[in-house]
């Protein structure tokens, strides 16, 4: 009996020692967990901190990512609430201030100098700190497949040759009568309610002030959508490539990657998404990768605001954690981020191993991706509308939703407007 | 002095027995409910280190949330649709197995497999069926009801989860009414027999008024656990099309999670327990007073 006691006594001792040196003393190197919520560059990512772990002595970066259909929000949120918090989180640009109170404050970088213009609008507080690092820009818009398209104007098809309405009609015409479908709506919620609906928010006006004004007349329930120039023509553009959607008999029923494979392989000439897309197109490229965006038009005037330029923004922040992260762990967390914006290596493999497009003037490395290069030339251009990456956080799903149902013809352009309208004004 | 001792020894073995289990329950079951309730009252998002205590009017928004009470609604259907069915089915496949046709205990394997497959698994392999392999029958057999993938249509998205948690929940209950069919005393049986009841007489009169203990156990299972779908309706239909068979539980949870409004979602989440509380606790009552006593 005394010696069970006994026995029993010294394996909890063990138990408690095997812990407490489990957490204690095994501190080497310095962990550094990085949340992706960028789900189709992990492995890239992965590759990446393995270059870097391999390149600096006692640090190890490691890529933890956001699992498929949960928002970088909620992850983190979860990460937090379980003590775990990751040392750099990937967020959202209209979720990075929810976070003031846990990030660390970033001012002061070097970075900071050398970010692009407007690229820290959405992480920087209102008392003028820093608190994100702008790790990509993404735009969107119709993307092109050159060959089908060439092929469909008999010859050299030139992008800027699309400044309204009905030239893309005409477009759509041409690849169709060549042969092909013409284009596919991937009918997502997102796709639908945070980038394609909101090209007529952010066509109302081409600085960031008026188009808050819109938004606050939304709230107010003052903005009368239907009457609204930009949302008619863009409601019109709409219509227009219902009637040529592959898909129209059963335009509910495709998924994400229907899109890439139907563009990849040329059987259709147009797909509307952005450049985050590119590896999934890669996939199934028979193009040899020559893609490239055209604006969605938004009237039959050319020179109207929106019909030759695409909205393009910084999509991704990285934030660093100062609540549940040990000094050395914030360090470290910064030298990566250094190493990203300034070391050759890193520049490279961001560029053109993540297939990213950087925030930040100094990286000159060229893009081999087509539609970064596409996006960069409208960029060179000026060519570029602010994407609304503000946007509140149940607007995709609720407003995604309405736009499914116009989609499907649930409900007719009058029923969305007021269903939109409905809710603007309900928020608090 | 003797009870206060007795008291002791009898808090002891109780502590011994279970107090590891009854401490597990109080932390991980109990106070999050009740911290809950707190979170309720209060404006959390989910994130923020302050919150402001606001009273009841999460409640009061919940109350006058349209879509919430949509999607309630849309809940009580397919938790009607779901229990008929699984109980018709269960007692049809429990009554047929034992019955004494050949390969019973396959079968019963058989039917009872659905159960053992996880819910996302099982939405994943059923949005292919619905999506892809109905369409490609439908189309190549000019079938005009299954040309369409029945996901894209609000009606029929929420028979697909109607026919998927059956599928999924049959075989359960049918065990379950196994049970009860295998524990009738025979002798009751050939009475009727002897009597000269046929197989409808048998079964109204003498085998289902025996049999509602099982249906007790079955219809609060499937009761409790349509009002708490959740993996099945992420998978197969993730709300869509349009939110249209966003059931109660992904609701709540797009609303505390995705919409960043935790007070409301947890105030929907409280509503919620209630709701199904009273239900199921009145079903049970109303059932037990059916029970016959032997």
């Amino acid at each position: 009996m005394k010696k069970a006691r006994l026995l029993t006594l010294a394996l909890c001792l063990m138990l408690i020692f095997s812990f407490s040196s489990a957490l204690g003393f095994a501190q080497t190197t310095v962990d550094v967990t990085v949340l992706n919520s960028k789900g189709e560059i992990q492995t890239q990512l992965e590759e990446i901190a393995e270059h870097y772990n391999r390149a600096t002595s006692g640090v190890k970066v490691e890529i933890v990512p956001c699992p498929v259909g949960q928002s970088p929000f909620e992850r983190t949120m979860a990460m937090y609430s379980a003590g775990n918090a990751p040392t750099i989180a990937m967020l959202d640009p209209a979720d990075v201030v929810r976070f003031q109170d846990k990030a660390l404050d970033l001012t002061a970088e070097q970075w900071v100098k050398d970010a692009i213009e407007r690229s820290l609008d959405r992480s920087t507080l209102p008392n003028g700190s820093v608190i994100g690092f702008p790790f990509t820009v993404e735009a969107y818009g119709f993307i092109y497949n050159k060959q089908v398209v060439d092929k469909a104007v008999g010859g050299k098809f030139d992008p800027m040759s699309i400044k309204t309405t009905a030239d893309l009609e005409a477009l759509f015409n041409k690849i169709e009568s060549s042969g092909t479908g013409a284009l596919v709506i991937s009918p997502m919620d997102w796709s639908l309610g945070a980038h394609f609906l909101a090209v007529s928010y952010t066509t109302q006006s081409a600085n960031s002030s008026g188009i808050d004004e819109f938004f606050s007349k939304l709230r107010d329930g003052k903005a009368n959508l239907a009457a609204n120039k930009q949302f008619i023509g863009l409601m019109d553009t709409f219509d227009m490539m219902k009637k040529y959607n592959v898909d129209k008999n059963d335009p509910l029923s495709g998924t994400y990657d229907r899109g890439p494979e139907l563009l990849g392989k040329g059987k259709v000439g147009i797909w509307f998404m952005g450049n985050w897309a590119w590896p999934n197109i890669n996939e199934f490229d028979t193009a040899n990768g020559q893609y490239g965006f055209l604006p969605v038009p938004i009237s039959n005037n050319p020179s109207d605001y929106g019909n030759s330029q695409i909205p393009v923004g910084v999509t991704k922040y990285f934030i660093v954690d100062r609540e549940q992260s040990t000094e050395a762990q914030q360090k470290a967390a910064k030298n990566f981020l250094n190493w990203l914006v300034y070391d050759e290596k890193g520049q490279e493999y961001v560029v053109n191993q993540a297939n990213v497009i950087p925030a930040f003037k100094n990286v000159t490395v060229e893009p081999k991706d087509p539609l970064a290069k596409s996006i960069l030339e409208y960029v060179m251009n000026g060519k570029t509308l602010e994407f609304m990456t503000q946007l509140p956080a149940d607007h995709w799903p609720v407003v995604g939703a309405s736009m499914q149902k116009y989609l499907a013809g649930a409900i007719d352009r009058n029923g969305l407007a007021a269903e939109i309208e409905g809710y603007w004004s309900k928020l608090r | 002095m003797d009870t206060a001792k007795s008291f002791l020894k009898k808090l002891r073995t109780f502590l011994i027995f279970a107090g590891p289990t009854t401490f597990v329950f109080l932390f991980v079951v109990i106070f999050p409910f009740i911290f809950g309730i707190y979170l309720s009252l209060t404006n959390w998002d989910g994130i923020a280190s302050v919150y402001r205590f606001i009273g009841f009017s999460n409640y009061l928004t919940v109350f006058q949330d349209q879509f919430f009470w949509n999607s309630f609604l849309l809940t009580v259907k397919y938790v009607l649709y779901t229990v008929i069915f699984v109980n018709l089915i269960a007692f049809t496949l429990a009554y047929l197995l034992t019955s004494g046709i050949k390969g019973e205990e396959v079968l019963r394997a058989g039917f009872f497999v659905p159960n053992l497959i996880g819910g996302i698994v099982l939405g994943l392999i059923w949005h292919f069926v619905f999506s892809r392999a109905l369409v490609f029958l439908g189309k190549s057999l000019n079938l005009e009801l299954f040309s369409y993938s029945w996901l894209a249509n609000p009606q029929k998205a929420l028979w697909t989860l109607v026919i998927v948690s059956v599928w999924q929940y049959s075989g359960y209950m049918m065990l379950i009414h196994i049970a009860g069919l295998v524990n009738i005393p025979k002798e009751v049986i050939e009475a009727a027999l002897i009597d000269g009841a046929n197989d409808g007489q048998r079964i109204i009169r003498i085998i289902l008024p025996l049999m509602v203990p099982s249906f007790v156990v079955s219809m609060f299972l499937t009761l409790q656990r349509g009002f708490m779908v959740y993996d099945v309706n992420l998978a197969l239909t993730n709300g869509g099309p349009f939110r249209s068979t966003e059931l109660i539980s992904m609701h709540v949870y797009k609303k505390a999670f995705l919409a960043q409004e935790y007070g409301i979602g947890q105030s929907q989440a409280f509503i919620l327990f209630i709701i199904v509380a009273a239900i199921t606790l009145t079903q049970v009552y109303f059932s037990k007073k059916l029970e016959v006593e032997m």
